[in-house]
């Protein structure tokens, strides 16, 4: 054990004290910010197609008369009688495309057809299916006499908000954005903190191997403390760049508070009655901090770090194994696809748990399987997952890990001596019987 | 001090290590030789405590080894390194504390032994910005900064400059003189027969033979007399078996005699001393070399 000890603090010291991390630890969250403002900032924006598109109609209904302005980005124009020349027109692209509709007057579109050179995007056609709707609605509506300014004064603007009761029966506002935010957040951290600290044990065990130390190394320590005290130094290294990224966001984040807070008490409302007054940016950022402040932040710390262990450990003990098998990283991609891809499988299926149903079935059961767990269930934590499945899962996740352990122990003992040719998954397999 | 019994290690199905057996006693160095590819290092490995045998034992003080006598065990692998980008300190303390040492003796020793080696001015410089030959020195020094008592070095003086090389030879010699037993594998028979006391060949993973490094070259004395004259002209008489071919040059003649049973040392001497041109006489003892190649390529 002691020798676990040795070797942990030698892989915790030398990379925290490396310049590279200390500068990551400060840059990364900044980095991280910016790229994902900036993607957010570019599907917004630059990514959005604003060319204006001619669209031809034809209708034996008034709709052609009425719509010839421009709607989002379609320009409806009345469509000349000779079809040659709408076909010529679109041939020679001066109109994107002629949408014929042959009865307006019905609740059903299926007797229109756009005519186009290029087709449209599922979203585009999506959109243009919507303006249509809503036209032929509004003109139903007109034909059963009901006038512009009836409809315009029954237009339903904003959402429900949700509202959550606590366990001390007191009502709080429930935001699932932000909580799927949250969510997805963390989840990123365990993916992205699984394959950098798991490649870096990988990388460690493999420099030791290429670098001839490790056989010095094997015959002072026993190759499993070895393993453990680099798996055990690395996740150390993560849990302070984590702790210190908690401790920065926090301090923003209580900043922001602070800065909002003295603004919103000189207007004399009530913080409970801010989240109603949509109008004042002040509220509205004061409401999301009051948000953000009463989220479990202990449970779902707590959960996220068992859960961001559990699958480091388990993760970056099958890379170790990896590392001490292989003579060059080179060698590595054909042992990391098949082992990646549960990770990456989890990544995906945490996405569409965030935004579909964090408490269906598909997330329960994948908040279970011990490789995709630990995305899976982080991303539901701030939705509120019962203690019993938590634990249900972390014990699945820590016993799988064990398990793990004990192979990988077993491979990284044989393989780290083995020099020469390329392994193959049969040379693991016999060297896992061997040891 | 080490008991080697009956030892066999397979790799798949091929036997590297065929029913070894050897003794190292304390305070001695004993010399491992064999061609390459023999099963040599396959041995030391399982004497350093790096793999297991597949059959046999391997006593310690007569105790079977195990990972409790790691920190009385130095080991310098034939394939070495150091990690490129740790200082020298940091290293040879994180080596010296693997071994068991606490942190604070361990920094006693290095301190010693970077003044020994007149090497304090590197102390603080990363690996990878030392020459080969320090780098070698540092290694040599992290094998034996815990005081050993067995120290096991496979092919020490391969990679090493003749300056350094030398060093490392003084070292050995230092630590017999300390009662550190030696054990060292090498291709390099000069220092077997200036540093050994006792050798075992290995070849194809067999051991063919071993012994006191004087009674294994007895065991091969044929009871030939090298004889040099500082004529040409001199004639061994036809009762003397000559087993060399002549050497002879102007105002030189070397001849080298196979004595029978019945015929004695003294008697060749007495023809020779007759002659008046006697310059040199002696007796004929195989080299370690000689021994090894003659082994090796016979069988």
């Amino acid at each position: 054990m002691k020798n676990i000890w040795v070797i942990l603090k030698k892989e915790y010291l030398t990379r925290v004290k490396n310049k590279t991390f200390i500068v990551m630890t400060f840059l990364a969250p900044v980095l991280i910010a910016s790229f994902y403002g900036g993607a957010i900032y570019l599907a917004t924006t630059g990514a959005e197609d604003n060319t204006v598109r001619k669209v031809y109609i034809s209708s034996n209904s008034d709709i052609t008369n009425i719509k010839k302005n421009k709607i989002d980005n379609y320009l409806f124009l009345k469509a000349p009688v000779n079809k040659d020349t709408i076909y010529n027109q679109i041939e020679r692209e001066e109109i994107d495309a002629w949408l014929d509709i042959q009865d307006l007057h019905v609740q059903t579109l299926d007797s229109a057809k756009l005519i186009v050179k290029k087709s449209l995007s599922v979203v585009q056609l999506s959109n243009l299916n919507k303006i249509l709707r809503d036209e032929v609605h509004t003109e139903l509506l007109k034909l059963s006499g009901i006038s512009q300014t009836i409809l315009d004064s029954t237009e339903i603007k904003g959402g429900i908000k949700m509202v959550e009761i606590d366990k001390t029966g007191a009502l709080k506002r429930s935001n699932s954005e932000l909580k799927s935010g949250i969510g997805f957040i963390l989840a990123m951290i365990i993916y992205m903190f699984i394959f950098i600290y798991g490649s870096m044990v990988m990388r460690s065990a493999i420099e030791e191997k290429t670098n001839r130390i490790v056989e010095v190394i094997v015959s002072s320590v026993a190759p499993f403390h070895l393993m453990m005290g680099k798996v055990l130094g690395v996740a150390l290294v993560g849990l302070t760049q984590f702790l210190a990224w908690i401790i920065l966001s926090f301090g923003l984040l209580f900043g922001i508070g602070q800065f909002i807070k003295p603004d919103v008490g000189k207007t004399g409302i009530p913080p409970e009655a801010m989240g109603n007054n949509a109008d004042l940016a002040g509220a509205q950022g004061f409401d999301f901090i009051q948000q953000l402040q009463s989220l479990p932040f202990g449970q779902i710390i707590s959960i996220f770090i068992i859960f961001f262990l559990g699958g480091y450990l388990l993760y970056s003990s099958i890379f170790a194994a990896i590392g001490a098998a292989v003579n060059q990283e080179t060698d590595v991609q054909q042992f990391m696809l098949p082992v990646s891809l549960p990770l990456v499988f989890g990544f995906i299926i945490a996405q569409s748990v965030v935004f579909q149903s964090p408490n269906g079935n598909l997330a329960k059961i994948f908040s279970m399987i011990p490789l995709t767990s630990p995305v899976v269930m982080v991303v539901r934590i701030p939705f509120g997952v019962p203690w019993s499945e938590v634990l249900l899962s972390a014990t699945i996740l820590f016993a799988t890990f064990i398990f793990m352990v004990w192979v990988s122990a077993k491979i990284y003992r044989v393989g780290i001596l083995m020099y020469g040719k390329k392994p193959t998954w049969r040379d693991f397999y016999r060297w896992m019987k061997q040891s | 001090m080490i008991q080697v019994q009956q030892i066999y290690k397979y790799f798949d199905d091929k036997c590297v290590n065929d029913n070894i057996s050897l003794e190292i006693k304390q305070g001695t160095i004993y010399g491992l030789l064999g061609p390459n590819g023999a099963g040599k290092t396959t041995l030391i490995r399982m004497l350093a405590t790096v793999t297991k045998a597949d059959k046999g034992k391997i006593l310690f003080h007569n105790e079977p080894l195990s990972t409790k006598h790691i920190p009385f065990i130095g080991y310098m692998p034939e394939e070495r390194g150091l990690y490129r980008k740790m200082t020298v300190v940091d290293q040879l303390l994180y080596f010296a504390e693997l071994k068991g040492i606490k942190r604070s003796d361990a920094k006693q020793e290095v301190k010693h032994w970077m003044n020994k080696l007149d090497i304090v001015e590197w102390a603080d410089k990363k690996m990878e910005e030392l020459s080969k030959g320090m780098a070698q020195k540092i290694q040599f020094v992290s094998t034996i900064l815990h005081k050993p008592t067995f120290l096991i070095l496979d092919e020490p003086f391969s990679g090493f400059d003749p300056v350094n090389a030398d060093l490392v030879k003084d070292l050995i010699i230092d630590m017999k003189n300390q009662g550190t037993t030696i054990l060292f594998s090498t291709h390099r028979m000069d220092n077997v027969e200036e540093l050994c006391d006792q050798i075992a060949i290995i070849h194809q993973g067999k051991k063919i033979l071993d012994g006191e490094i004087q009674s294994v070259r007895r065991s091969f004395f044929k009871n030939e007399y090298d004889l040099t004259f500082s004529s040409s002209d001199v004639s061994i008489p036809s009762h003397f078996n000559l087993a060399n071919p002549v050497k002879t040059s102007i105002n030189r003649s070397e001849y080298r005699v196979q004595l029978t049973e019945s015929q004695s040392p003294q008697e060749l001497l007495d023809f020779a001393y007759n002659t008046k041109s006697l310059i040199g006489f002696q007796e004929f003892v195989p080299s370690i070399h000689q021994i090894f190649v003659n082994q090796v390529s016979t069988k």
